[in-house]
Order: C-alpha cells, then sequence, then structure tokens
C-alpha cells in the first residue's frame, strides 16, 4: 500500500542520499556567513541605537522597524527579483547571506541594544574619564558586560536564523529546503523528504537551543 | 541530549508506521464503491486545479472567479458522480501541494496540468490523457537566444515537480550543452525571474508557456518530449480512478472534449 | 592647568551653571562645597568634558577642550576622574581595572602597568585583593581601587566627585586618609566633597557653590573661620551641627 511513508519511498531517499547532504551543507555555510553578518550588523546597530546621538538612534530605528515589520520572504525577494531590475544583480547565495543575515541583524541589534542600556551609564563614564573613544569603550567595557545579558537572545535568534534559511528555497537557494521540496516534488516522495529534512534542521538547532537554555539557567543563578 | 533525541525520532518513527498503515481503503462489496460513497455523502467533488496557468486553471484576479478547460472537465466529473455539473468544489493547489492534499484526502482528484510519468503512477492513479502538450521554451526577445544550441552556461527556470526539468536536461545533453536549473514553487516566480535576469529561459508546457507570454518574451520553436496530462486519485481510490477514466474516454468519443479545448482557445 | 571662562550648563530649561570663571594652578588642592544642587558636581564634571559646556571655554594644560575637534581623549589621559559610585569594570578583576586603560589607551606593556598597578595598590593597601573581583570588595575598597586605576593613569590632575558620599560612615575615613596622603605629592587635585574635615586639612582653597555660582572662595583658615557671605556662614553651620551631633 503506497502511503506517504512507503517503504519504496525511503528506500528513493536512501539512494539520493547526496541530494539530502549537498543541500544541508549549503545550509550550515549560508547560516554561518549570514550569522556573522548578523552579529555584526546586531552589535553595530544595537550599540548606535543606545547612543547619546539621536540621529544615530533613529538610523539604527529605521533600520529595525523597517526589518521587523516586514516579512522576511518579502526582503529577499525584493533583493532576488526587484533589485535586478535597478541594474544590481546579486547571486543567489548572497541574496541569502544578505537576506537572511541582514533581517537577524535586527533582532540581535535589540538584543544588543537591550544588552547595552542594562549597563549602568557610569561605567561609560569611567571609560570615557581614562581617555577610551566610544567604539573602543564598547568593546572593552561596555559589551562585555552586555554579553551576559544579550548571549542568550542571541543564541535563540542564531536559532531561528538558520531555520530562516529555508525561506530561500523560494528563490531556488540551493539549500536544504530547496533540494528537499525540488527532490519531494519530483518524485511525489515527500513524505520521507521532509521528515529527513526536519531531522537534519533539528540536529543543528537542537544543541544550540539548549545551550541558549543553559546559559539563561547560568544568568538566572548569577542574578 | 542524546537520550532526547532518541525519544523524538522513535516517536517519528511510531507517526510514520501509523500513518503508513493507516490508508487502507476497499469497496465495501455491497453495489457502490466505497470511495464514490464517501463522495456522494460530502455532497461535493473536491477538486484540486491550478489557478496560475490561464485557459488550463486560472483565477481571475478582478472577479476571484477560478475556470479554464480544467475545471470545465471537473464538471463533467461531478455530472457524472451526481448527475448536476454544479456539485464540485475547487480548490488551488501547487505542484508541491498536489501530492499531500491527495493523500490526506481534502480532494478526490487533481486535475491540474499534472503529466502522466511511470514513477507517479506508482503513487497514485492517473486517468488516461486528457491532453497532450510539449515542453517549449520562452526567452527575452533581446537575449539572442534562437535554439537550444543557444543555451550552453544559461540558466533555465523550471517549476517544481515540473517533468520540464528531465526533458530539458535529456535535450540539452543532446545538443552538447550546459545549463544550470534553477526551480521555483509557482509559474509567475519563473516569470519573475525571467524579467529580472535571474534565469534565462522559463520552460514549461507549452499551453502553459502561451499564458505567459507578453510584449518582452518569445516562445522559441523547438517543443520537446510529449507530455501527457492525466487526472489523479488516491492509490486507494479505485472506483474513483475507473469512473474518472471512463468520463473522459467517453468526453472523447462524444468530441465533448475537443469541444471544450477549442472553446479555451488553447493551440 | 584648568581654566574655565565664562562658563554656563543648561540642562533643559535649568541653569546650572552660571558665568563660572575659575582657575586652577598645577599643584594646587581645590576642595568644592555647596548644597545638593548647588551645581558643585557638574562643574567638575565639565572640566573634563563628561558634561558639555552650553557657553563658554574650558582649557586644561593649555588645550582649548571646548574647541570644535578638540583632543578631548589625550586630555583625559592626564585627568583621572574618582566617582561617587566608585564605577569599577565589574567584569575585570582589581588588577585588570588598573591595567586596562593604561595598556590600551597609553599602550603601556602589560607587564610595566602590572608594576606600576601592585606599585599603587600597595599604596592604597589593597595588594592582597589584586586577583578579586569588584563585587567581593567592599565599598571602601572599591573606592581605594578606584583612586589607584585613576592613579595608574599617572595623571597631573586628579577630579574627585564627591568620593565619599556613597560609603557606610566606618568606610568613610580609610578613602580619606588614602587622599590625604596622596595630597602630600604635586598632583593637582579638584575635590568635591562634604568633608570639611578634609577640607581644612588638605586645601589651598575652598570655593563655595550655591546656585550654579561661586559664591565665595578663599583659604580653609579664612573661609571656615570668617567666612563672609551669608549663605556661606548658614551652609556651614548646617554641615558643621550635623556632624557635630
Amino acid at each position: 500500500m503506497p502511503g506517504p511513508f512507503a517503504a519504496f519511498k525511503w528506500a528513493a531517499l536512501g539512494r539520493d542520499w547526496t541530494v539530502f547532504a549537498g543541500g544541508f551543507a549549503h545550509t550550515i555555510l549560508v547560516s554561518f556567513l549570514a550569522l556573522v553578518l548578523a552579529l555584526l550588523l546586531g552589535i553595530i546597530f544595537g550599540v548606535l541605537a543606545s547612543s547619546k546621538q539621536k540621529g544615530f538612534r533613529t538610523i539604527s530605528r529605521i533600520y529595525v522597524e523597517i526589518i521587523q515589520n516586514t516579512p522576511l520572504v518579502i526582503q529577499v525577494f525584493f533583493l532576488y527579483h526587484a533589485l535586478p531590475h535597478l541594474g544590481i544583480l546579486l547571486p543567489t547565495f548572497t541574496v541569502g547571506v544578505l537576506g537572511v543575515g541582514v533581517y537577524h541583524g535586527a533582532y540581535m541589534s535589540e538584543a544588543v541594544r537591550a544588552g547595552v542600556e542594562a549597563i549602568p551609564r557610569g561605567q561609560l563614564e569611567a571609560a570615557y574619564s581614562q581617555g577610551f573613544k566610544f567604539w573602543s569603550a564598547m568593546r572593552y567595557i561596555i559589551l562585555p558586560q552586555a554579553k551576559r545579558l544579550a548571549v542568550p537572545t542571541m543564541t535563540n535568534q542564531a536559532v531561528s536564523l538558520i531555520k530562516n534559511t529555508s525561506v530561500l528555497a523560494m528563490i531556488a537557494g540551493g539549500e536544504l529546503m530547496y533540494h528537499a521540496d525540488s527532490w519531494a516534488s519530483n518524485s511525489l516522495y515527500y513524505g520521507p523528504a521532509y521528515i529527513v529534512t526536519g531531522i537534519l534542521y533539528l540536529v543543528i538547532c537542537m544543541p544550540l537551543a539548549l545551550y541558549a537554555r543553559r546559559l539563561e539557567e547560568q544568568m538566572e543563578v548569577q542574578a | 541530549m542524546k537520550r532526547l533525541l532518541v525519544f523524538l525520532l522513535s516517536s517519528l518513527m511510531a507517526v510514520v508506521l501509523l500513518t503508513g498503515c493507516g490508508s487502507d481503503q476497499a469497496t465495501n462489496g455491497a453495489g457502490e464503491a466505497k470511495d464514490i460513497a464517501a463522495i456522494k455523502d460530502h455532497g461535493v467533488l473536491k477538486v484540486g486545479v491550478k489557478v496560475d496557468v490561464p485557459k488550463f486553471g486560472f483565477k481571475d484576479p478582478q472577479t476571484n472567479k477560478i475556470d479554464g478547460l480544467e475545471i470545465d472537465i471537473a464538471r463533467a466529473v461531478a455530472q457524472k458522480i451526481f448527475g448536476d455539473p454544479s456539485k464540485i468544489e475547487v480548490q488551488g493547489v501547487t505542484a508541491k501541494t498536489r501530492g499531500p492534499l491527495l493523500d490526506n484526502g481534502e480532494i478526490d482528484l487533481v486535475i491540474a496540468t499534472f503529466t502522466i510519468t511511470e514513477e507517479r503512477k506508482q503513487s497514485y492513479n492517473f486517468s488516461e490523457p486528457y491532453f497532450v502538450d510539449g515542453v517549449r521554451m520562452m526567452v527575452k526577445k533581446n537575449a539572442g537566444i534562437q535554439s537550444i544550441k543557444d543555451l550552453n552556461g544559461k540558466k533555465i527556470g523550471v517549476a517544481q515537480s515540473a517533468t520540464t526539468r528531465k526533458v530539458i536536461q535529456d535535450e540539452t545533453d543532446k545538443a552538447g550543452v550546459k545549463v544550470e536549473f534553477l526551480e521555483f514553487g509557482t509559474y509567475p516566480e519563473i516569470k519573475t525571474a525571467l524579467d529580472a535576469g535571474r534565469v534565462n529561459v522559463f520552460s514549461v508546457d507549452g499551453a502553459i508557456l502561451a499564458g505567459y507570454l507578453d510584449d518582452s518574451t518569445v516562445i522559441l520553436d523547438d517543443k520537446f518530449a510529449t507530455q501527457q496530462y492525466g487526472i489523479a486519485s488516491k492509490k486507494s481510490n479505485t472506483a474513483l480512478a475507473k469512473l474518472v477514466d471512463e468520463t473522459i474516454a467517453e468526453m472523447k468519443k462524444s468530441g465533448e472534449l475537443d469541444k471544450l479545448i477549442k472553446k479555451w482557445g488553447i493551440r | 592647568m584648568i581654566r574655565m571662562i565664562g562658563v554656563h550648563k543648561h540642562f533643559g530649561a535649568n541653569h546650572v551653571l552660571k558665568d563660572i570663571n575659575l582657575t586652577v594652578k598645577a599643584g594646587e588642592k581645590l576642595v568644592v562645597i555647596g548644597p545638593s544642587g548647588s551645581g558643585k558636581s557638574t562643574l567638575i564634571r565639565c572640566m573634563n568634558l563628561l558634561e558639555t559646556p552650553s557657553a563658554g571655554q574650558i582649557i586644561v594644560g593649555g588645550v582649548d577642550i571646548t574647541a570644535p575637534k578638540a583632543p578631548v581623549e589625550k586630555v583625559r589621559e592626564g585627568l583621572a576622574m574618582v566617582f561617587q559610585q566608585f564605577n569599577l569594570y565589574p567584569h575585570k578583576t582589581v588588577l585588570e581595572n588598573l591595567t586596562l586603560a593604561p595598556t590600551i589607551i597609553k599602550k603601556v606593556p602589560k607587564r610595566e602597568a602590572e608594576k606600576t598597578g601592585m606599585e599603587f595598590l600597595a599604596r592604597v593597601g589593597l595588594v592582597d585583593k589584586a586577583n578579586a573581583y569588584p563585587a567581593q570588595l567592599s565599598g571602601g575598597q572599591q573606592q581605594r581601587v578606584a583612586i589607584a586605576r585613576a592613579l595608574n593613569m599617572k595623571p597631573e590632575i586628579m577630579l574627585f566627585d564627591e568620593p565619599t558620599s556613597a560609603l557606610d560612615p566606618e568606610m568613610i575615613q580609610e578613602v580619606l586618609d588614602v587622599m590625604v596622603d596622596l595630597a602630600k605629592g604635586g598632583i593637582t587635585m579638584v575635590v568635591v566633597t562634604h568633608e570639611m574635615g578634609f577640607a581644612r586639612q588638605v586645601a589651598d582653597r575652598v570655593i563655595f557653590m550655591d546656585g550654579g555660582q561661586i559664591i565665595e572662595q578663599g583659604n580653609p583658615e579664612h573661609f571656615f573661620v570668617n567666612p563672609e557671605h551669608a549663605r556661606t556662614k548658614s551652609f556651614l553651620g548646617k554641615i558643621l551641627r550635623a556632624s557635630n551631633t
């Protein structure tokens, strides 16, 4: 009886395992680069958001509001389908890293801002009084302290980021979800395809999520 | 951590086994088949159709009405079951959703430019073909592409789940040119990608392609691998499959199918 | 050493400093007193530009730090500040608190910064706490570390912004002792405080502020024995009565 999970469908997946392995590797690479970008943007805009200068705060606010209040799919479609009409044809891989990285950068920035704002004003003043400039004060004095508060949230964001790379399937992104979709819809053996895909996401996301949970617990103990 | 993973995996397997075995269904012996009876009980035939393929199955954005050749065929099947062509309920499907929707019983039939293949016959019942088409290619007028020989290094946009990819792959292999395939979920996305320059070629069955032709694009003369569209039903719904097959056969014989194809101006 | 010329400071509608003109000479020990809200904290925070004056000029060691593009950070290296709330870096050990700025800002080799750091810790009596974290120290100990941290920048001027106001009474003396010891050297000190005993003991000059203005100034003898201004008398009366009870 050929149900969605019939044995011959599993066997077919077993034969084509390289398709999934390739997609998985691609997902890990895109996730890693997007994560680096998101961290950079998160720190820069998170720090700007807690700056004394109104102009910087406004810039950061605009970035966060636009990104957080529009769907990731739209942002990715914009980069993929709309930019070429303006003469900017970014490679699909770049669109993936940029789209997902910029999206989660906004959320990271909120985590960083919350962390920085929790540090007493006196810390920055002490740093200034010793001759630190703004960014070096952030680097050596404020951010290391803000880290404790921000890192659990940021780790959870990293988990979301990995899962959200699946949006790239819609622009033929070449990552795990794309290959799963492609394989599943060509063979129509979607049952095994999506279960295996789900497990692969689980394998990378769950350790990170557990790590975030542990950090949160540690923070509660320390607080 | 390890124990949790084992637990998750084993519960997954349990789900898999249960759903895998639970889909058996048979006729109830007495007179009417169980699957037909179920549809009659429900009072309406649920059909998955395309909403983005003009003339076959297309949702008019102004009126929100779905119409096309395939909807007319669905009406003919409803006539056969209920004696009333209006007893249909159409639902938009994509290449990706049509399989799962059939399997979980949300729709009874898929009439959605669904090409018959041997592989697919393993999973679903297919009726005899109601339309035969070939794979064709649309390019931008200014792209300088005349035929398949000009495709070296080009990107071909195809629909997920369509048989197009394999056909074009075989043809380009024969012609000795190398191409790259990008798969998208819906046809408008492929057209958007073509307009954006993300792909150089939009390739799918000719009849579908015709619906996307505009001033800036042209459809090449090359035509490959005949594609036969059939009506699909869940593998276990054997009586329904038989009824559908008969309906198509009758429509062909009576000339009604040709009339419908003409009505929609296809070819 | 420090010159303030016609300095004003507004916080919104609040006019906190009104036309301050003040010169602090090299090596001078200047004590600033006054009721809370008199503007004395703002005055000292203007000297290293933690507060930017709304008008006027501030010149430190010949550099106009209120000028556009002034090398403020460079000037601050030689102008250490001790805060009411200590403001030690809680994620760093005591010794790291002392060496962080010298190594990063002044590029002093780490070994050298640690050596001088230990010397200053010895001077404030906290050598044994070098590897402790600030949270493990009492308030008085933290403030002594803060003074050692300031000293390890080898500043020419030290600013003290109410250094004992946040301390429990029994810890005030240990901090004052360190400051008295410090005052024996040639370093320039500006101290905002309520500790009149300290002012008498170390000040070359005492300034009394009220309502954003310098009301009266003079050497401690004259100042505490013969204040001229009525507001000064009233303030001193309250303070001394409070500390006698």
